[in-house]
């Protein structure tokens, strides 16, 4: 009987044993998981947020020290900021003295495919992709009804989350094919994993990104000027906004141009209800999220959005030389970039758009780049309030980036009509001599008729100076790597010469290229 | 705890067997006893055979042979190490004779017994390669760490300088196997695994293993080949290191024992930095605008920064033991400061040992306590690169500012005052780590040769680190204005460690056999709560309290481990001659998703002692010769915990994302692939010992191969597959290749009254090469090595074919007068342009040379005369290569004229006339090959009042031979010579008693 007693007990004990003692599982405790964080209702919410922040912020601990891309110092990898020294770098608007990996070639156009400021942006594009991809996955009808997420309000709040993270999805592959052309693409209905996706042709992505837009335009929030709901969110004018830019350039992505698409997308835009702000700097200040002229902006905000990139970069390193810090309401310049001579002789006596400009202690040409002293100073962008307040803080600043505003609608407008898109040519040159009038300040410099297509690159050039549009209009109008138009530096010389074949687009990742072998490189890589 | 408790109830009740079995009579019995003939002392695992039966001695020399046929036998008793003996004896039927026997020592130290994980062997029977080294041969003079104790003692062993006191120490054993994973050894205290990592546990200060004092070591054994090592399984791909501690055992009598020493530190080399009148030269030719800034002082910031280290020790213990019991208590205590100002260590620790035999030695149980408070101060902030860019002309004090100090103009991004953060802000940890166990062994009656053992280990650390900056300072106000940081870390481990062994004293078949099996299971909590302010609005608490800030961060994680094994292992000899080992173990880790925790680790070796062979009897002298071989394979799982498990990560406070007219705190999810598994490094080695006349010369020859695959590599996957750009999987593939040598020759052996002289050397080659670090095996790279200066340069590069972490830079082209060249408007004219495209670009950078050493040789000689005794320690490294970052980071004349006031230039710059830094220049990758005199020592014993004492003198880095220009060739384990710690030149002066 005892010996029974011992034998069931010593069975018992080792029944439980045997389990407890040889599985090693444990679960994580202080951090949520896959599989209960969208049990919380916020989370939605949460998810869509860190799609938007993907473009300004560059981890989940600010300013640094947990980011979200690796294989670059964390600063650089920031979403607007590579996306503004491959926009602005090789172009004839700025120059950086900078050592920093990869920076001096992009001054040059003499990048290679191991550029790692040039594969971070690709990374950065594909890091929005995907994050939205899995917030579609994660926020279907069905995926809440099986959470039990009933709350019709909750509902119908995902269903527009779904549109913004579409319209996310669709402005990175704009940004996509515009610097690297036939790239993978990636929907929510591919599934996680490690086989590589397959190349698709820009063009097959461009009409992807336009049939997305355009269905997604009924789901997005209608929105307006400093829309308190709505700021810093994709609506229903971001949207027309974006297909303007897409139509624009089509002949670019598809050989095709569409600018009576231009035309029609920006008359959407400039119906809406936006207006040209008198203070044309208020765009670029501490307080521009009271602008009526922003249609999408990326949000900074110094107590709670922090980077290293985005307009913290913009402000510092836009500052330098002899001039103050506290002058734009920072702790200290970084002396980045200056101005190249060609964009610095764009601007004519009166205009404006030149007052800030900073000249002391500053020469016109760049005959070295690592001199800060070579090149006028241009610093746009401010942590002041348009009325000379202060920000939050002078390390991180509260300026938010204008992605896209009024006068572009309006450039894009005037620019589409010219090149037979449509519209009213009379209406394109009020657009046109609002933008010169407001840089004036009188009607002195006014255009009397639509001027050649030509100087629409000049105004823009004037008007949208270091906003990151710069490398597409030139490549629209073929003059980025010809030898039509020759700018210090370019080509690595500092008279300026032509680039080799192919320097229209960025060269697609070295690694990328090994990691996925389906790739295959654009021309003269 | 509670999964613990049923894991070792269920081990006990195994081991429980009502039932004892019954020995059969049989005729005969010949009983006795086996010593050693020179110390009377019993004789353990001698092989004692009559009859055509064989048993081993006891632990106390005795042995009982049964079932001996009657009539004259002859006994014979042989173990390694010593001339076989024989004693002839009648046996009579039903009756028992006694035969001791006493053997005479051949080679003695074959018959050593060494620790060798779950178990002891000889050292002439060991197939693998292992080194042991006892105390008595450790390096002598200032050791705060364990690992300093055996630097260049063992071939293929690499410790790796720290220069800081207490520094932690990196042990690399034959090259590194992994490039994501831990490439530490891993650290068995007293039968207790210390854990993953370097020595486990956590530290507020600098080396987790300070918490061991040195003092207390008895020996140290480093399973330098797999499969030796492989009975640990995991993490035993970076070899094993098992610190045995010393115990009362063995002793008679109380005795105390005290040992004293201080030691002056001094800084033996510092950055070759521009002096006052070169660098105002400078300003003048290449800043003529910020002349009007200099001061005209002449300040050398080093000279400010460093002193004269002073040291004290004191240790002492109580140690007894009578027959069956044994104890020791040690108290030790350790201040050492550092030749950089604010650096100390300070250390408190305790140890207990107790051992007891019960049950005619068929008992064993021993406890080992061990407690240290170790305070560490740290250098604060970036003093030793303030103090290598701050202008010399600048004075270091200045009555009118608020802190007393001159600083740069605080509106611009200059170097700061590294004086005045040595006198505000502070950087302190202190680590109170408790590691203990409780060990007990069991020889039951009922099978002889058997025998249980139980080990209960745990390990207590909590470590605690506040960092102080407060506001004023003018880096603060630069940027942070004032940082204050509080952790509070604490982890608990508990281990649970049980085995049984069969070694049966006969024979089975034509040799003996010697069986373990266990089961293993080890579990870990730990919790990491910290507080993080910035923008503080009080600098008066300092670090004690938590003044009010405008940006305050708290943050918590916690991380759980477990680890459970299964092992055994075979061991066959025949007759000493032909010895085999077999072993395998069955690794469970929590580190991996549940299809694939589980990984399995062989091992086979064996070896063939040529020497016994009666072809060789008498060959030469001969006491020695060996020929090992050996096959394993072991894993590695020291890396993150969770990487497998898909998780989402909160923003924190100041990553919030503006949505409308709110700041929502986002979700990220994690980029990971679910499947990761094992790393596995198969490893062959092939050795060979030997030894002449007794051992007076002896050594070894080893060759091994490792090859790791499954390496968990974090890489660049294909976009469009994961929720990153970088996903840690298991992808690549590595190779160590190597030799290591080693000799030891006794040259002039003691004899009273003349000149004693030891000298041993040891030399071993590595090559290490990746071999693939994606399953294509095309040419990728992904880049390492971050450097100071500019942002975000990366100097090192991990690419299959050649080593980890080789350099990765243009190659710079020189003039007729071996000046580099310098021409920014034309690159290739500086550069070689290596793809020939005209340009130069991250295309023309290559692999050159990497930080590893190719070979390491160690000399150590130990000589007596009379009373004085005295030693020193030579080391070599041979191919080891350093980034020189301090000339290259400072090297260049923009620094002068950048956005901030002109920082100090390293004197390279005037050989290069670098104007723009050229970070990615080969100029800056050195030769670090050197030669140390790592330590002389002299001793003088004498007696007093009948009571033996040691006066002893040693300095440490005697001199240094090397090419290299920088700081230090030793310049920690990347190459990497960044404003490194510098090294000291450490006399030291001690006395030892023994009362």
């Amino acid at each position: 009987m005892n010996r029974t007693i011992s034998i069931l007990s010593l069975t018992a004990l080792l029944s439980v044993a045997a389990v407890a003692c040889t599985d090693p599982t444990v679960a994580p405790k202080s951090s949520v998981t896959s599989a209960n964080i969208f049990n919380d209702p916020n989370s939605y919410l949460a998810f869509l947020a860190k799609i938007y922040g993907g473009l300004i912020v560059t981890g989940q601990r600010g300013p640094d020290g947990n980011p979200d891309i690796q294989g670059i110092d964390e600063g650089f990898g920031e979403y607007l900021r590579l996306y503004w020294y491959l926009q602005e770098m090789p172009t004839d608007e700025a120059v950086i003295g900078w050592n920093d990996p990869g920076l001096p070639t992009l001054n040059t156009g003499t990048w290679d495919a191991s550029n790692s400021m040039v594969n971070a942006m690709y990374y950065r594009v594909f890091y929005q992709i995907m994050l939205v991809n899995e917030f579609l996955r994660q926020s279907t009808d069905a995926k809440l009804a099986e959470r039990g997420q009933s709350d019709p309000a909750l509902i119908a709040n995902v269903h527009q989350y779904r549109a913004e993270a579409r319209f996310l999805r669709a402005l990175s592959y704009w940004h996509g094919i515009d610097l690297f052309a036939n790239i993978p693409l990636v929907t929510e209905n591919d599934a996680l994993g490690s086989t590589p996706p397959q190349q698709a042709q820009r063009a097959d992505i461009y009409a992807y990104a336009v049939s997305e837009l355009n269905a997604i335009i009924p789901d997005l929030p209608t929105g307006g000027p400093a829309d308190a709901a709505t700021y810093a969110r994709a609506t229903k004018t971001a949207a027309h906004m974006l297909l303007a830019k897409l139509y624009l350039n089509a002949g670019v992505y598809t050989g095709t141009p569409n600018y009576t698409g231009a035309v029609t997308e920006a008359q959407a835009v400039i119906s809406a209800g936006y207006t040209l702000e008198t203070n044309f700097r208020h765009n670029f200040s501490s307080d521009n999220n009271t602008s009526h002229e922003l249609i999408l902006v990326s949000a900074q905000d110094g107590g709670n959005t922090q980077t290293w990139g985005g307009m913290t970069f913009l402000i510092h390193a836009g500052c330098g030389g002899s001039m103050s810090a506290g002058t734009y309401g920072i702790d200290y310049c970084w002396g980045g970039y200056r101005m190249k001579q060609q964009l610095y002789s764009l601007f004519g006596s009166g205009d404006g758009r030149a007052s800030f400009f900073w000249t002391s202690g500053q020469q016109v040409n760049v005959d070295t780049i690592g001199q800060y002293s070579n090149g006028i100073a241009a610093p746009k962008f401010t942590n002041k309030t348009s009325a000379g307040g202060n920000g939050q803080q002078t390390t991180m600043v509260d300026t938010d980036f204008p992605i896209f505003r009024l006068a572009d609608a309006y450039l894009i407008y005037v620019e589409a009509n010219i090149r037979g898109g449509g519209g009213s040519a009379a209406n394109a040159l009020t657009y046109l001599n609002q933008i010169r009038e407001r840089a004036y300040g009188n009607t002195s410099a006014d255009f009397l008729a639509l001027p050649a297509v030509d100087t629409i690159l000049a105004e823009r050039g004037r008007e949208l100076m270091f906003e990151a549009s710069r490398r597409t209009d030139l490549v629209r109008f073929g003059v980025f790597s010809s030898a039509a138009y020759l700018w210090a530096w370019k080509g690595g010389v500092v008279g300026g010469q032509a680039l080799p074949t192919g320097r229209d687009l960025y060269p697609l990742p070295g690694n990328e290229l090994i990691a996925n072998p389906n790739l295959k490189q654009n021309t003269g890589y | 705890m509670r999964p613990l408790l049923y894991c070792m109830g269920a081990i006990l009740m195994l081991w429980i067997d009502p039932n004892t079995l019954q020995a059969q009579q049989t005729t005969g019995t010949i009983r006795g006893r086996i010593t050693d003939n020179a110390t009377q002392q019993g004789l353990q695992g001698v092989t004692v055979a009559a009859g055509g039966r064989s048993v081993l001695s006891q632990p106390d020399g005795r042995y009982v042979i049964t079932g001996v046929p009657a009539g004259a036998q002859t006994v014979r008793a042989r173990v390694i190490g010593y001339t076989q003996t024989t004693s002839d004896v009648t046996v009579t039927a039903g009756q028992e004779v006694v035969a001791d026997l006493a053997l005479t020592g051949q080679a003695v130290t074959l018959s050593e017994v060494v620790v060798t994980g779950y178990g002891e062997q000889r050292a002439g029977n060991i197939t693998g390669a292992v080194s042991s080294v006892a105390d008595s041969q450790f390096n002598p003079g200032r050791v705060i760490s364990p690992q300093m104790l055996i630097q260049n003692k063992v071939p293929g062993v690499q410790v790796v300088d720290n220069n800081d006191p207490g520094g932690g120490l990196s042990i690399r054993i034959r090259g590194a196997t992994s490039a994501t994973a831990s490439n530490e050894p891993l650290y068995v205290v007293d039968g207790v695994p210390l854990g993953t990592g370097a020595g486990g546990g956590l530290s507020a200060g600098r080396d987790p293993l300070n918490y061991l004092n040195p003092a207390d070591i008895q020996n140290i054994t480093v399973l330098r080949d797999a499969s030796a090592a492989a009975i640990y399984g995991s993490n035993a791909a970076n070899g094993v290191v098992i610190i045995t501690t010393k115990s009362g055992k063995g002793h008679s009598g109380a005795h105390v024992e005290f040992n004293t020493n201080a030691s002056a530190s001094t800084v033996t080399r510092l950055p070759d930095m521009l002096n006052a009148a070169q660098f105002a030269d400078a300003v003048a030719t290449y800043a003529p605008s910020r002349v009007d800034s200099l001061l005209g002082q002449n300040t050398n910031w080093f000279d400010q920064i460093d002193r004269t280290g002073y040291g004290q020790q004191y240790d002492v213990s109580l140690t007894n033991g009578t027959g069956d019991m044994g104890y020791r208590l040690s108290l030790g205590y350790q201040k050492q400061n550092g030749i950089i100002r604010a650096s100390s260590v300070d250390r408190l620790s305790l140890g207990i040992n107790y051992e007891q035999s019960l049950f005619n030695d068929r008992f064993h149980i021993s406890t080992n306590v061990r407690g240290a408070r170790s305070v560490d101060s740290f250098t604060p902030g970036d003093v030793l690169g303030n103090a290598a860019a701050m202008a010399p002309t600048q004075p270091v004090l200045n009555p009118s500012s608020p802190t007393g100090y001159w600083d740069w103009n605080t509106t611009n991004a200059s170097p700061s005052n590294p004086v005045a953060s040595l006198a505000l802000a502070s950087d302190q940890g202190t680590t109170w780590r408790s590691v203990g166990n409780i060990q007990a062994g069991y020889r039951p009656t009922f099978v002889e040769g058997l025998s249980a053992n139980l080990n209960l280990g745990y390990d207590l650390t909590k470590a605690d680190r506040q960092t102080f900056y407060p506001n004023n300072l003018a880096a603060q106000i630069r940027q942070g204005q004032g940082s204050l940081y509080l952790a509070n870390n604490s982890q608990g481990t508990s281990t649970l460690e049980t085995y049984l062994n069969y070694a049966p004293q006969v024979a089975y078949g034509p040799g003996m056999l010697d069986l373990t099996g266990g089961y293993s299971y080890q579990q870990s909590h730990a919790e990491y709560p910290e507080l993080r302010e910035r923008g503080l609005q009080s600098n008066l608490l300092g670090d004690n309290g938590i003044p009010p800030a405008t940006n305050i961060t708290n943050n918590k994680s916690i991380t759980d481990f477990k680890l459970i094994s299964f092992f055994g292992r075979l061991n066959y000899n025949i007759n000493d001659r032909y010895i085999a080992g077999f072993s395998v173990r069955r690794d469970g880790s929590s580190r991996f998703g549940p299809t694939h925790q589980w990984g399995t680790f062989p091992a086979a070796s064996l070896a063939w002692r040529i020497s016994q062979e009666p072809f060789m009897q008498g060959v030469g002298g001969l006491s020695d010769l060996k020929l090992r071989g050996s096959w394993a394979q072991t894993g590695n799982q020291a890396f993150g915990d969770y990487l497998y498990y898909p998780t989402y990560t909160y923003s924190d406070v100041l990553t919030k994302v503006q949505i409308g007219n709110q700041f929502i705190t986002t979700i990220r999810p994690s980029a990971v692939d679910e499947g990761i598994h094992w790393e596995k490094t198969a490893a062959y080695d092939a050795g060979l010992d030997y030894g002449f006349n007794n051992q007076r010369l002896s050594g070894s020859i080893d060759w091994y191969q490792k090859n790791t695959s499954d390496l968990l590599f974090n890489v660049p996957v294909p976009a469009g597959t994961n929720l990153g750009n970088f996903v840690t999987t298991n992808i690549g593939k590595m190779k160590n290749t190597g030799l290591e040598f080693a000799l030891s020759y006794r040259i002039f052996e003691p004899r009273p009254g003349h000149l004693n002289w030891d000298a041993s050397f040891t030399a071993s080659h590595n090559t290490n090469e990746l071999v693939a670090i994606n399953p294509s095996k095309s040419v990728a790279r992904i880049l390492t090595g971050n450097i100071s200066g500019g942002v975000g340069n990366l100097v090192q590069v991990l690419q299959p074919g050649v080593p980890i972490n080789s350099f990765f830079v243009y190659q710079q082209r020189y003039d007729a007068q071996g000046k580099p060249v310098y021409d920014p408007t034309t690159p290739t004219n500086m550069y070689v342009d290596q793809n020939g495209d005209g340009l130069i670009n991250d295309g023309d950078r290559r692999p050159f040379h990497d930080p590893s050493p190719k070979w390491i040789i160690g000399h150590t000689s130990y000589l007596s005369y009379g009373k004085f005794d005295g030693g020193f320690t030579l080391r070599a490294y041979m191919g080891n290569w350093v980034y020189n970052n301090v000339a290259s980071a400072n090297g260049a004349y923009q620094n002068l004229t950048g956005s901030g006031m002109p920082s100090n230039l390293h004197a390279s710059v005037l050989t290069t006339g670098f104007v723009v830094p050229q970070y990615y220049s080969d100029y800056y990758v050195e030769d670090g090959s050197f030669l140390r005199m790592d330590n002389i020592t002299l001793g003088y014993s004498f007696n007093l009042k009948n009571q033996p004492f040691r006066l002893y003198g040693t300095v440490q880095n005697a001199f240094t031979i090397t090419g290299y220009s920088g700081v230090d060739p030793t310049a920690g384990l990347n190459g990497l010579d960044n404003n490194i710690y510098p090294r000291s030149r450490t006399i030291s002066t001690g006395l030892s008693a023994r009362f």
